[in-house]
């Protein structure tokens, strides 16, 4: 039924809420055994994970791991689990960030722990479910799951505003998923229809794709847009994002680390795995609207950061802005803006934790979270200081440091699908520089009065939970590449599913620029047109209207013509 | 004439065994008002409870052991439907029942009838699930009904239940009023050969085009008759009174049980009888079923009384039933009703038992009652929670399977508008019972925890285990509710 492997993963992501039921049996004035056994359960979930990074066959784009039983025959409902390259990284991120939420929770929770911490490892595992899953229906189980914890983590442990906030995320975001819910059902029973199976495979609805292509203009527009809600309000897309800065202001700093780096990211990832596979056609009639709606996110979460008086709030609206950003990357539909935008998932997971985190700490010292309030903190708070740098620096895209990366992918994979667009982004993110670094000044600089100066700055625990972040944040910052080579595979299949003939089209682009090249060159040394020759004959079987490169001036001609 | 009265005689023990379970009730029952009620004395009157539940479980194994068939020229039929519903019917009583012994140990007379005029009703809810002629589904609702309202008043010394009791008889009266008038109607439109659902369906095929309006009265009759008894808007408005006055077990009961017979006799009517003239009922009862979700789950939200939140959101889960019975395929729409049904009386039976729990501390009635639960009685809250939370359809809580199953059939039929409603508005529900759910955890309680007795402790650990495992025996399910088939 399951392999060994598929077994370990399944273990992994189960282990949370199974050490959560042996805590429920600890009694409840036991708070130092909730926060060392919940931190030592999701420790171990991060060291079982971390062998399916080295273990992940990068050359692949198929689902590896794979494994289902046979859940509910009678439906086509399977427990199937697996991975490709873009679920492991969300996976392995969200193992990664399991530890730190709770690490910084020690001193920030100071009631009901035993309930905190059990509610804490429930969400871990409705989490990783998500992103193993390979079934629908198990898909939305995990998803709809999620949202318990997370609405009584706001709740109990929230701000003042917290049951408000609390309702917001739960209404808003169920709200969106049964939408969604009837749009799956739909596809099902058109599956039915054709195929005489009832499957809920995810395999199986993205080869639904041609079926629904041919379906009428409405059908497919009806059906992209419930999909598109259901996720948008997740990530969350201008005008569906009014929840987050309830959510985030109210949340307690786990809750918003949590929120920010794994939570948003179901709502992108839903657009990678599920809109963008099983509906190329319709997002594509669509894709002005979408690209539309994440360029008005991008500037106006920036702007409305901008204005923040209060720095946790600031932090949220820079969330929509920079998965604005992502959205704007994936709905590039072309290999650098889906790599781009899935990298800045990861990077926005880093960076964002990292700025609540800090938020978190300056909270816990001064219960304020008022810019205002603040001053000169890094004359009392050095290490501080120099923490919180790096994680507006990564957040705002500085080179070396994460978020540049993804930054500079994305714009460059959507300046290749929609110039003025990446032309807009560019200004949010020079928005997005100027309102951090105008928040770290503020905070960080100038006089320093009575209070701010009695601030203790960082003790050993929040190093250490700060410690990954910033190492994270240098070391995808410097060296990309694995992380890179992980997506490549799936991120190929993706285009390939989103247009078909694309990587093909575009290496009989390349080949035909290099025959050109080659070719004029040959004018002055015929010598290399022999090394053309060869390139264009290549080119040709591919499949794609382009008779072969014929040497000189034939070519330059088709070679601008695909660009 | 004897051969006459000896063939009646053949006819009637030939289909007795079809109404076993109802026979051995009717007798048990009018025994235990006489001479039963002198074997315990009213110190010992809690001992009522145990026996009723003895014989309830006889009454299930009998159902399960009735032979299928046609009867009694054809009023009665016993097949899967029939079987399936009697069951939940079975199960409804049961919790009622078990849920009663505290609020009758309370009053000072004797309670026996109590239970007698539950297992009445019950009786009359095994004859509706296999009603089969629309002469017999008029007299067993009407078995059926009576019984509660002399239940639901019981309280006698209480003005809030003898109102519900009062309104609910009165509307009961009418509704009931209305749908013997569609019954005459459709018999003459049938040219007054028939009221057999079976033969109903081919005669109103047959019958002419000027009768069109005739049958089309009838029909519209039939369903709000039909509507009044599952509490279906715009025929709703007794049922917020009726629950609230009614004593809570009796609210249980009117939750569960009549509500299963009812959808019973609607599926089988609509699905049989009228199937042939879908055209005209299927858009008004799409509009009550539509009307009902809407109406039910927004008028929850502002409930300050739980039994009134719990009678609310009972009238848009009919709404939801409904879907089924619009179905197409009357088959499968049974199916996805009975599961359902099956499913939101474990679950509304586990929620009312930790209200009535509540009760027993004088309290309960208010949602405000459910303060601090959370830190009072963790597990109990628990339970709570997660009863709510499978009303209100998140999975993997059992309730997400039953709502999953039945939208999906009622896409599948067609009725996308309707289904995203149900959705819609079953997202809107989340936020009352989440209201509920806010009160138990984020308040601060006041006052001491006090015991729970033993019944309603198995019954919510019961539940609450079956609602929070359920959706992983989803193909156990899926295969009892395929045993549910119209003959």
């Amino acid at each position: 039924m399951f392999t060994a492997n598929t077994t370990l993963m399944l273990v992994a992501t189960f282990l949370p809420v199974l050490g959560a039921l042996v805590l429920l049996l600890v009694p409840k004035d036991q708070r130092r055994v909730f926060e060392i056994g919940s931190l030592l359960i999701m420790i171990a979930s991060l060291l079982l994970s971390l062998p399916f990074w080295f273990g992940y066959d990068r050359a692949s784009d198929a689902v590896q791991w794979a494994g289902a039983w046979n859940w509910i025959p009678a439906l086509g409902v399977k427990f199937s689990v697996g991975m490709d390259g873009i679920s492991l990284l969300l996976w392995l991120l969200t193992t990664f960030i399991g530890p730190i939420a709770i690490a910084c929770s020690f001193s920030a929770i100071l009631e009901r722990h035993k309930e905190y911490y059990i509610w804490m490892l429930v969400l871990q595992t409705a989490m990783l479910g998500v992103f193993i899953t390979q079934d629908m229906f198990l898909f939305y189980l995990f998803w709809e799951v999620m949202l318990v914890p997370m609405y009584f983590l706001i709740a109990i442990w929230g701000g003042p505003q917290k049951l408000y906030a609390a309702i917001k995320l739960f209404l808003y975001t169920l709200a969106g998923s049964v939408l969604m819910l009837v749009a799956l059902l739909a596809i099902y029973f058109l599956q039915h229809q054709t195929t005489g199976v009832y499957d809920f495979s995810l395999a199986s609805f993205q080869a639904m794709a041609p079926v629904i292509a041919q379906q009428s203009k409405s059908y497919q527009t009806l059906m992209a847009l419930a999909f598109f809600v259901g996720f948008a309000i997740k990530v969350p897309m201008f005008p569906f994002h009014t929840w987050l800065p309830d959510a985030h202001v109210q949340a307690p700093t786990a809750g918003s680390v949590i929120l920010a780096a794994i939570l948003l990211k179901m709502g992108t990832y839903g657009f990678v795995r599920f809109l963008l596979p099983i509906m190329p056609t319709a997002t594509k009639e669509l894709l002005p609207w979408f690209i539309g709606l994440s360029l008005i996110g991008i500037i106006y979460g920036a702007l409305v950061a901008m204005i923040q008086k209060d720095m946790k709030k600031l932090v949220a609206y820079s969330s929509v802005s920079h998965l604005g950003l992502c959205m704007l990357g994936l709905f590039a539909l072309n290999p650098y803006g889906i790599k781009g935008g899935l990298f800045q998932m990861i990077n926005h997971g880093i960076s964002t934790s990292g700025l609540f985190l800090a938020v978190g700490i300056v909270y816990e010292r001064r219960h304020t979270r008022m810019i205002a309030d603040f001053g000169g903190l890094s004359k009392s708070m050095p290490i501080f200081a120099t923490i919180f740098m790096i994680m507006t620096m990564s957040s705002i895209g500085l080179p070396l440091l994460n978020g540049f990366i993804g930054e500079g992918v994305i714009l460059m994979g959507s300046f290749q699908a929609f110039p003025w667009a990446a032309v807009v982004a560019t200004l949010g993110i020079i928005l997005g520089a100027a309102y951090m670094l105008w928040m770290f000044q503020r905070v960080m600089f100038g006089p320093i009065t009575e209070v701010n100066e009695k601030m203790e700055d960082l003790n050993l625990r929040e190093i250490l939970y700060f410690a990954p972040l910033v190492v994270a944040a240098f070391w995808i910052g410097l060296y990309p590449g694995p992380i890179m080579a992980v997506m490549d595979a799936p991120v190929r299949k993706l285009v390939e599913q989103v247009t078909p003939g694309f990587h093909a089209a575009q290496d009989l682009a390349v080949k035909q620029a290099i025959a050109a090249k080659l070719g004029m060159q040959g004018m002055a040394a015929p010598a290399a047109h022999h090394d053309a020759a060869p390139a264009g004959h290549e080119a040709a079987p591919a499949g794609h209207a382009a008779p072969h490169a014929e040497p000189a001036h034939g070519a330059p001609a088709q070679g601008g013509g695909h660009q | 004439m004897t051969g006459f009265s000896q063939g009646l005689l053949d006819a009637l023990l030939r289909d007795t065994h079809l109404i076993l379970p109802q026979l051995f009730l009717m007798t048990v029952a009018t025994l235990m008002l006489w001479p039963g009620d002198l074997m315990f004395s009213r110190a010992e009157k809690h001992k009522w409870a145990p026996i009723t539940l003895l014989v309830l479980a006889i009454t299930a194994v009998l159902v399960t052991r009735t032979t299928e068939g046609e009867g009694f020229s054809r009023m009665f039929r016993m097949d899967g439907l029939t079987r399936g519903f009697q069951m939940l019917c079975v199960l409804g009583c049961a919790g009622a029942v078990a849920l009663s012994v505290r609020l009758l140990d309370s009053l000072k007379q004797q309670t026996v009838e109590y239970y007698a005029l539950i297992l009445f009703s019950l009786s009359g809810m095994l004859f509706l699930c296999g009603a089969s002629d629309l002469i017999s589904i008029y007299f067993s609702v009407e078995l059926m009904a009576i019984c509660i309202y002399i239940l639901v008043a019981y309280l006698r010394d209480r003005a809030t239940s003898v109102e519900a009791g009062m309104k609910y008889f009165l509307l009961g009266a009418f509704s009931s009023g209305i749908l013997v008038y569609g019954i005459s109607l459709l018999y003459g439109a049938a040219g007054g050969t028939t009221t057999n659902l079976a033969d109903l369906n081919q005669a109103l095929a047959l019958a002419p085009k000027s009768s069109s309006l005739l049958v089309f009265s009838g029909v519209l009759m039939v369903l709000v008759g039909m509507g009044f008894k599952v509490a279906a808007v715009p025929f709703h408005m007794w049922s917020p009174d009726a629950y609230e006055g009614a004593p809570t077990p009796i609210t249980t009961l009117m939750a569960t049980a009549p509500k299963a017979a009812g959808l019973a006799a609607i599926l089988r009517v609509f699905g049989t009888g009228f199937h042939g003239v879908s055209s005209d009922w299927v858009l008004p009862l799409s509009y009550i079923a539509g009307a009902s979700m809407i109406l039910g789950n927004i008028a929850a939200v502002n409930q300050q009384s739980m039994k009134r939140l719990l009678a609310y959101s009972s009238i848009a889960h009919v709404g939801y039933m409904l879907l089924g019975v619009l179905s197409g395929d009357p088959q499968a729409g049974a199916q996805a009703v009975w599961l359902y049904m099956a499913i939101y009386i474990v679950m509304n039976t586990g929620a009312f038992a930790v209200v009535i729990y509540l009760q027993g501390q004088g309290e309960g009635e208010r949602i405000e009652d459910f303060k601090g639960l959370g830190r009072k009685r963790p597990v109990l809250a628990f339970a709570m929670m997660v009863f709510l939370l499978s009303l209100a359809g998140i999975p993997p809580l059992v309730g997400f399977f039953g709502k999953f199953y039945l939208f999906k059939l009622a896409i599948e039929q067609g009725y996308v508008t309707l289904t995203v409603l149900a959705l819609l508005t079953s997202a809107v529900s989340a936020y009352y019972y989440l209201g509920v759910v806010s009160q138990m955890y984020f308040r601060e309680p006041e006052g001491e925890a006090i015991p729970m007795g033993a019944a309603s402790v198995f019954i919510v650990t019961l539940a609450c285990i079956l609602v929070l495992v359920g959706t992983a025996f989803g193909p156990w399910l899926l295969d009892w509710a395929g045993k549910i088939f119209l003959a």
